[in-house]
């Protein structure tokens, strides 16, 4: 604990007080200047990486950011004449509505299109910038000169020590924000946006609030920047800014605030490290000497793929080979650059700090830190009387049609509190899809959906969470890079009060709900048997593991009903024990619970009411040993019994889908 | 403003439209098979104008040059698939977007270091010559490009729809496993859309230089223009990158004319938006049901 807490933060207070030391010792207002550029880009970069490392998404918005910050900043100084406070502030602001805004068209791409989306609106600020000259001065720039700070005439010491003073303060509220559950549900949202928002977290507004966020450290930036420089010019903050500064974060490491801050340290060092050719060689050489060895290693011990051991070495090679041909590197810049990108992206997907924080904890051993003691489970899960009989989830002539396909024709049911209803039928006979109708992910046709006489959101897995039906997925939608506590977590409700406030959160005051928050989640981790995996990241879990995280991750949610949809699909014959044995012990907890299942011996040793689809209709209900024995029900698994000898006996496979 | 004065205004900027239309087509070719597409697309385009460029003033034959220039876009198109993409896919990650960047960076610094970062007229043996068509000026050039565009489209149509290889493409398109079990290499159909797609960005690098002149940035506006046309026609219809291609060319020719030449991106981007926001599809895509 004391370890972990030294070594780590103590590297943190070390850097700061190292840069902070910088101009009392050297006097020199080039590499003064330099280091203050690594704090802007510092702030820059971190804002950059909520979106890349967190959110998962290629954003290439972040140089607009950049200059719409700078750009605000600027004209509130000039024309304005507005001091450095206020200006920044007006800057941030604009950044941060500019961002939600860019947020919401965007909110629904993936992929290539959220890329697209955000390199059209960098194109689009520079040309307004270019454009609107009677405001921005087009391409002849805008000259400013730095306002005093509260009366004071800042020196160029000590703006570096604003800068440096801003740097360490984003550090630190990022760092609260992205601990905590916030940081969660981004990282959530990456892996299983459909259980996002079935987990009640909502993706909308935590896609807004990270790409907000991060434009408002453009923002912020932005300002910093313009009054560093104190001329402007809209070429500065075009598409090949926005590139060098995504690859920043990659190269440095994303999902870490070292990592942007080594991004930002490559950015603003680079084009000296260029000019001075001994320098240049000597990093070259080095990386070419560890790409060789790391490659030549993969190679012999076949952990990597060929490619990403010789690619790098070819890349590192081509950079020192070119080095010593060409004439002058700085022409070559771009090049280089892409080479050294290139050797990392391929070599060390982690980028430099995922791969130096992997060795250094392992070097000095730095333990994870202790989880606290298990909350009680009737604190975290309070075993709730039933009123036994009374109807709890009604549907009334429910209907989903695709197209023309009639997928839910008419269901009508109702499931009583305090009970384990199953719900059976062949293949394509529609129960998936009123799985997905009652949790909100389809809007129904046409129908009601009452939770205890209430009517039940339609069409919003987000909303319908909030009114307290929770659910499992047939094919598993895990928070996959978060561990097995981070899943659970991110699932529970009721437990975060404060830390739905940003900003509290931004101050640190979010850290005792999360320790509690911790606790709960462990109980329902040993609740399902899972407490010694509790560090373990999702996807690294036994597929059996996965199922039984799957449903205490959705008893997080202290549901009125839980519906599972095929829990028991694929498991082994113990682990399907095992479920069955945590679904009863869901249900003795009081939870009513609705059991899509296709082995018919878990749903005959749980439920007690079972409900038959076909063909998008009812065809039986009852209990499971009338069920069974009903004749639709034979009918509708085995074909038709026809009267008169039968010759070949249709083999009763067991429906799967 | 008249309205021959628009209507010449649209036509010009319509076949320019075409232009952005191939390029987008090139994505499309890529995104079928591979779900990827080359962010360094328009490196492509500028790399291929110029070692056309380099052939002509060798004093190779017109007819020589614009085979090489492909087979030269075919091999980038392949560099660009086996560098940066492959191994990305393999591990089902988007990594392709930041190498296919990276790949990008660096053909452009090659090019304005082998090159030079100036602008260079592009010979052709077409007249530059305006004739009168329907009582609008064009000159034969710009139909060359018209015809350049729907010609290289219509060939790979075919290919696509008539030959066994392009039944395969097909087929690794619409599922990727199922082509897979059916004995057809995806890894393979994977690098030919990327050859296909650099012979595409070759095809349009030769047309356009012409007009635009060749240098290292020549099809940087170009292909962002073909980026917002993709995504507005989504990235399955071919037919779909041609109106849209040519819809927003006339439009951004117009708006250049008559709010003033710095607002030329403007609508396209405009559109772009827009489209995300009302249809992130794209107008002729297919909209997909989520599916657990």
């Amino acid at each position: 604990m004391w370890k972990r807490l030294l070594l780590i933060r103590g590297a943190e207070l070390l850097m700061f007080a190292v840069l902070a030391a910088v101009p009392l010792a050297v006097q020199n207002p080039y590499a003064l200047g330099l280091l203050t550029l690594l704090a802007i880009y510092g702030i820059l970069l971190i804002g950059l990486d909520v979106t890349v490392g967190y959110l998962g998404q290629v954003n290439l918005a972040q140089a607009a950011f950049l200059g719409l910050g700078a750009y605000t900043a600027g004209l509130c100084v000039t024309k304005l004449g507005w001091g450095m406070p206020l200006a920044t502030v007006a800057a941030i602001a604009v950044c941060t509505v500019l961002g939600g805004l860019l947020a919401l068209p965007a909110l629904r791409l993936e992929g290539p299109q959220f890329a697209l989306a955000t390199l059209s609106f960098t194109a689009l600020t520079v040309t307004a910038l270019n454009e609107l000259e009677s405001l921005t001065g087009g391409a002849q720039g805008l000259s400013l000169t730095r306002p005093p700070l509260l009366g004071h005439v800042l020196g160029a010491n000590e703006f570096y020590w604003l800068c440096m003073a801003l740097l360490a303060v984003v550090w630190v509220a990022m760092r609260n924000l992205l601990a905590s559950q916030w940081g969660r549900a981004f990282e959530a949202l990456r892996d299983s946006p459909i259980a996002t928002d079935a987990m009640g977290m909502g993706t909308y507004r935590h896609k807004v609030a990270a790409f907000a966020l991060g434009s408002a450290l453009g923002g912020l930036a932005g300002a910093l920047y313009a009054f560093n420089f104190q001329y402007l010019q809209p070429q500065s903050f075009v598409y090949e800014l926005t590139v060098i500064l995504l690859l920043g974060v990659v190269l440095g490491g994303r999902k870490s605030l070292w990592g942007a801050f080594v991004g930002a340290s490559l950015v603003a060092l680079l084009p000296n490290l260029l000019s001075n050719r001994t320098l240049f060689q000597v990093i070259s050489g080095l990386g070419f000497l560890l790409s060789l060895l790391a490659g030549i290693r993969g190679l012999v011990r076949k952990t990597i793929p060929p490619f990403q051991a010789i690619a790098p070495i070819l890349a590192t090679g081509v950079l020192v080979g070119g080095g010593l041909l060409v004439a002058n590197t700085e022409d070559w810049r771009k090049a280089i650059f892409a080479l050294m990108l290139f050797s990392v992206v391929v070599g060390l997907p982690e980028g430099l700090m995922g791969f130096a924080s992997r060795f250094l904890s392992r070097l000095f051993r730095i333990p994870d830190p202790p989880l606290p003691a298990p909350s009680p489970l009737d604190e975290v899960l309070p075993a709730t009387p039933v009123k036994s009989g009374t109807p709890l989830l009604e549907l009334r002539d429910l209907r989903r049609y695709f197209g023309g396909v009639k997928a839910l024709d008419g269901v009508s049911m109702t499931v009583l509190a305090g009970q384990i209803h199953g719900l059976i039928g062949p293949n394509g006979s529609g129960k998936s899809t009123l799985v997905n109708v009652v949790s909100g992910l389809y809007a129904p046709t046409a129908g009601e959906m009452l939770l205890r006489g209430q009517p039940l959101p339609r069409g919003s897995l987000f909303r319908t969470a909030q009114a307290g039906v929770a659910r499992t997925f047939q094919n598993l939608q895990l928070f996959t890079g978060l561990s097995a506590i981070e899943n659970v977590m991110a699932a529970l409700r009721g437990a975060y009060r404060r830390s739905r406030s940003m900003p509290l959160v931004l101050l640190g005051l979010g850290r005792i709900e999360e320790k509690r928050a911790q606790a709960h989640a462990l109980a329902l981790l040993e609740f399902v048997g899972l407490g010694h995996e509790a560090r373990t990241p999702a996807k690294d879990l036994t597929y059996g593991a996965q199922r039984f995280l799957e449903i205490a991750r959705a008893v997080a949610r202290r549901p009125q009903i839980l519906i599972l949809d095929e829990p028991a699909a694929g498991l082994s014959h113990p682990d399907m024990h095992r479920q069955m044995e945590i679904i009863e012990r869901v249900h003795q907890r009081g939870v009513t619970i609705v059991l899509i299942e296709h082995h018919m011996d878990v749903v005959s040793g749980l439920c007690n009411v079972v409900t038959v689809l076909d063909g998008g209709k009812l065809i039986a209900e009852g209990t499971p040993v009338d069920v069974k024995r009903h004749p639709k029900v034979i009918e509708a698994y085995l074909g038709e019994v026809e009267p008169g000898p039968v010759e070949e006996v249709a083999p009763a496979a067991p429906a799967t889908s | 403003m008249t309205i021959s004065i628009i209507a010449q205004m649209a036509v010009s900027g319509a076949l320019m439209g075409l232009v952005y239309a191939l390029i987008a087509y090139g994505f499309q070719l890529t995104y079928a098979t591979s779900k990827s597409i080359n962010f360094g697309q328009g490196e492509l385009v500028m790399v291929s104008a110029f070692f056309s460029l380099t052939l002509i003033t060798l004093g190779l034959p017109y007819w020589l040059v614009v085979p090489g220039g492909l087979l030269f876009g075919a091999g980038l198109g392949l560099f660009v698939e086996r560098a940066g993409v492959r191994l990305a896919l393999e591990q089902k990650s988007e990594g392709w977007i930041l190498l296919t960047i990276i790949l990008g960076l660096f053909l452009f610094s090659v090019a304005e270091n082998v090159w030079g970062r100036d602008d260079r007229p592009f010979p052709t043996p077409i007249s530059q010559q305006p004739i009168q068509v329907l009582g609008v000026d064009v000159t034969p050039v710009e139909l060359s490009v018209a015809i350049g565009v729907f010609a290289i489209m219509g060939v790979i149509e075919v290919f696509k729809r008539q030959t066994l290889l392009g039944k395969a493409f097909e087929a690794v398109s619409a599922d990727r496993d199922a082509g897979e079990l059916m004995g057809i290499s995806a890894t393979h159909t994977v690098m030919l859309s990327y050859a296909l797609s650099g012979v595409v960005a070759a095809v349009a690098g030769i047309l356009v230089s012409p007009i635009t002149t060749v240098g290292p940035t020549m099809a940087s506006a170009l292909v962002l223009k073909a980026f917002s046309v993709a995504v507005v026609a989504g990235l399955e219809s071919g037919f779909g990158v041609v109106v849209v291609g040519m819809f927003l060319g006339a439009l951004e020719s117009i708006a250049s004319f008559s709010l003033g030449s710095g607002w030329r991106e403007v609508p396209g981007l405009v559109l772009l938006i827009l489209a995300l926001a009302v249809r992130p599809t794209g107008v002729f895509g297919k909209a997909t049901i989520r599916k657990v």
